[in-house]
């Protein structure tokens, strides 16, 4: 019998993950002292830092103050990753109060009904809605005529910029390329006339990797933006009214195609660009492996992304530089979107009453005592106010709110965040370098690559997006294009269209079309 | 009173004296041997948590799911999701890609196990054996996302090592991971290295069940180490060896996404692309539970169909070879 009893309570215990679920809020959001639970399912603000600490002062003043129980998950840094987690959440109608959402995802769960409209929503945090949500802001988030989120700027638009090695130019005697054919020279310089004079060939003229997407970047990806902007077919769709639709159904995507096919069988290019994932990319232009790329402003110039490079190369410089022009006088650094993350409350969150204090967490988090902690965290602890009342590390060594112990503190600043003076002030600091002693100031590049001709494409994460096959046959075809494996000639190209087309990619532009004018994104 | 017989592993028979239809035994016999039932709980409930109870879940292959609708709201749509993935563009392409590189791994993976189950075994030097056991399987335990750097340090154009070997031979650098030709070449053959280790495991244990009298008469009558592998190892691990390939033939759609999916990229897609890289990005990416769920029960269905006429054949082939 006693073993029997054993039997039982082991069989209890290992079932027990089958009602773990149990209630997912034990305490009701109306008529109920205790504290509402919210779960935040957040982009961490620093992916390779861990999530927000256990001692976070803010879960407190939430508890005490707004009789919130805040419960904070980190989303995957990955935003295909994040796609699948959400969404498999959504289908097992599983969401949490509050997440933060991609566009197309969203337009998803609305289809199912999982997240609830926010129109009546802004009058509850007047102050968040003032600072952060704009007329542009709430369409961002509005499908089928009504708002489905709260969509608060996310990374600062045309903050990529062409860079060139300058030390390699000089080293060479070589003048900043203006034209295509100029870039092509300075290329062929930087690939084969050995612009580190290290008596290696082991430098090549352009670095990449393919960053695409279904909604701005498309193939071969943003990465080849100053390539595409010399034909002015940067960006996967085309918002300019006199050639609205999928760029690459224009004659000059295929003149872009061919020059930029030109360079990789010339091997100007890295030939590692189709393997290279993001920080393998980082890591080569830091090891000095080529010498003209499309990088972005933080990623390029903040203090600890150029030690690296400053340590390396305590000689070498980069330097913006304007677009580059194509044969017909296009030039452009690349297509440009308004950035917005949005966060959307589950239909579950409101079915349960829990709407109103969610607006009360997203405005207190606006609030200056909120906004200063989700930034920068605690004053004294993990920064301090300068004379002008810009945060700064100080002295806070390791805790401060850019330290690896601090930085945990400000997981939560993307969802206080709205690119404000004192934000881009505070997080990119003029600084001296360490070992070339150079003055740097990640700013003051952002403003220089903003001063170059881009293309606006604002609405191009609003665009339709294919089904899954439409999408890897328009991929792979300009991959097999580029890496040679299929001959780059007009009836190649003009066969590839036409198949493009009968399998959807047709119907695709036309719906994109179709939407463009609908909602107002041709200009 | 009636008894079970059942033929045990090592082929003698067992006599039960437990009536399957008298409760009252079976429960005695259950209490009599509880510790060994409260063993079988463990995997017990793991079956019916992850795999028995989702099954009721797996009726939205037939439906429009819709989340807020539930299960059982949603509407049904009978084979329309199967015939969405059969009529799919790739349909065709993404099927073979995915038996060939199933197919691959069982022959290049299965043999190179053997081979390094028996070359351990046969091993007589204590610290050789461990070494190589230990750097075998430790591929195993490091994930796609750590093979994918190694495997880039490796082969890439510019600066794998590879690549480095062939440019001093005075070759052309290949792309190995965009290059249609070698791109499969390097699935399979990285799948082998990272495998083969751990799935010698199975075969090492089968051999460590021989009886070692028959190695010893076999030396004594004069046979060399290749008589006594090809007359003694092979036939008395052939039962193993069924039985892996049986279970593998019936995964055989499972041509494993971890791997594709962090290797593939688009200019290898034609070569690359299997059902479950499909699934991600049609089912998973765009929110088609529905046909995902149909796609993952069209591989179960064609594999048990498969399994199951592979061990008839087996069966017919060789009685006692086959798993049931």
């Amino acid at each position: 019998m006693k073993k029997f009893a054993i039997v039982l309570f082991a069989l209890a215990l290992l079932a027990s993950p089958l009602f773990a679920q149990g209630s997912k809020d034990s305490a009701s959001a109306a008529g109920s002292n205790e504290p509402v639970t919210i779960e935040v399912w957040y982009g961490a603000a620093i992916t390779e830092a861990g999530p927000v600490p256990d001692d976070w002062v803010g879960y407190d003043i939430l508890r005490d103050e707004h009789n919130i129980n805040l419960v904070l998950t980190a989303l995957p840094s990955n935003e295909n990753d994040q796609d699948v987690r959400i969404q498999a959440a959504g289908a097992a109608n599983d969401l949490p109060e509050l997440f933060m959402v991609r566009r197309p995802v969203l337009q998803n769960l609305v289809r199912q009904g999982l997240v609830a409209p926010v129109d009546d929503y802004f009058a509850l945090m007047p102050h968040r809605t003032e600072i952060m949500y704009d007329e542009n802001a709430i369409r961002m988030a509005t499908i089928d005529g009504e708002c489905y989120g709260f969509a608060s700027p996310g990374a600062i638009a045309r903050n990529e910029g062409l860079l060139i090695r300058k030390d390699w130019l000089d080293n060479l005697g070589l003048e900043v390329p203006t034209t295509t054919e100029e870039l092509r020279e300075v290329l062929r310089a930087f690939t084969f006339d050995d612009p580190d004079g290290n008596g290696r060939d082991d430098t090549w003229g352009f670095g990449a990797f393919v960053e695409s997407d279904m909604t701005i970047n498309g193939y071969p990806g943003s990465r080849f933006f100053p390539l595409l902007g010399a034909f002015d077919v940067a960006g996967l769709w085309s918002l300019d009214g006199d050639h609205l639709g999928l760029n690459v159904l224009r004659p000059e995507f295929y003149d872009a195609m061919v020059y930029i096919r030109s360079l990789i069988a010339e091997g100007l290019v890295d030939p590692n660009w189709l393997s290279y994932r993001k920080d393998d990319f980082r890591a080569a232009w830091k090891q000095g492996r080529f010498g003209v790329m499309k990088e972005q402003n933080a990623a390029f110039a903040a203090e600890s992304n150029y030690a690296p490079f400053d340590a390396n190369f305590p000689d070498g410089e980069w330097i913006v530089v304007d677009a580059i022009e194509g044969p017909d006088g296009y030039a452009a650094i690349g297509a440009y979107d308004q950035n917005y993350r949005i966060l959307a409350i589950s239909q579950e969150a409101v079915d349960a009453g829990k709407a109103e204090k969610i607006c009360e967490l997203l405005e207190w988090m606006s609030s200056d005592e909120g906004y200063l902690l989700c930034g920068w965290g605690q004053e004294g602890i993990n920064y301090v106010l300068d004379e002008n009342g810009i945060p700064t590390a100080g002295d806070l060594g390791d805790m401060a709110f850019s330290g690896t112990a601090g930085q945990v503190y400000t997981q939560l600043r993307n969802m206080v965040f709205y690119n404000s003076d004192t934000e881009l002030a505070s997080r990119y600091p003029t600084y001296t370098t360490a070992v070339s002693g150079k003055t740097m100031s990640a700013l003051a590049t952002l403003r220089e690559m903003q001063s170059k001709e881009w293309i606006p494409a604002i609405g191009s994460g609003m665009m339709p997006t294919p089904n899954a096959d439409v999408f890897r046959y328009f991929e792979q075809s300009l991959a097999e294009f580029l890496s040679g494996q299929k001959e780059l000639t007009p009836e190649n190209w003009q066969a590839f269209l036409d198949q493009f087309d009968k399998i959807g990619g047709g119907a695709w532009n036309a719906e994109g079309v179709a939407y463009a004018q609908e909602n107002g994104l041709v200009y | 009173m009636t008894t079970n017989k059942n033929k045990a592993t090592n082929g003698s028979t067992v006599v039960v004296n437990a009536p399957l239809n008298s409760k009252g035994r079976l429960g005695k016999e259950i209490r009599r041997h509880a510790s060994v039932y409260l063993l079988l709980i463990i995997p017990l409930v793991y079956y019916i948590i992850f795999k028995y109870v989702p099954i009721w879940n797996a009726q939205i292959a037939f439906k429009d799911f819709q989340a807020r609708k539930g299960v059982l709201g949603s509407a049904w749509i009978g084979f329309q999701n199967f015939s969405d993935f059969i009529n799919s563009f790739y349909f065709w392409e993404l099927l073979r890609n995915t038996v060939f590189y199933s197919v691959g791994k069982i022959i290049i993976s299965l043999p190179l196990s053997i081979i390094l189950a028996i070359a351990i075994y046969e091993c007589t030097r204590p610290i050789l054996r461990k070494i190589v056991q230990t750097l075998a399987y430790l591929p195993h335990f490091l994930s796609w996302v750590i093979m994918y750097g190694i495997l880039l340090s490796l082969l890439a154009p510019a600066d794998g090592v590879l690549n480095d070997l062939i440019k001093l031979c005075g070759g052309a650098p290949i792309d190995f991971l965009s290059s249609v030709d070698a791109f499969p070449w390097v699935v399979l053959i990285s799948d082998a290295w990272k495998e083969m280790g751990w799935s010698a495991i199975i075969f090492i244990a089968a051999l460590m069940g021989i009886d070692v009298s028959l190695f010893e008469a076999a030396m004594v009558e004069g046979a060399n180490s290749w008589q006594r592998i090809k007359y003694i190892t092979l036939p008395a691990i052939k039962p193993v060896i069924v039985t892996v390939l049986l279970l593998k033939i019936g995964t055989i759609l499972d041509a494993g996404f971890d791997q594709i999916y962090m290797l593939y990229s688009q200019p290898v897609y034609s070569v690359a692309d299997i059902i479950d890289t499909w699934v991600y990005r049609q089912g998973l990416l765009q929110f088609e539970f529905g046909l995902a769920t149909a796609v993952g029960l069209f591989k179960g269905v064609f594999g048990m169909i498969l399994m199951l006429v592979s061990n008839k054949l087996v069966s017919k082939m060789n009685e006692g070879s086959s798993i049931f």
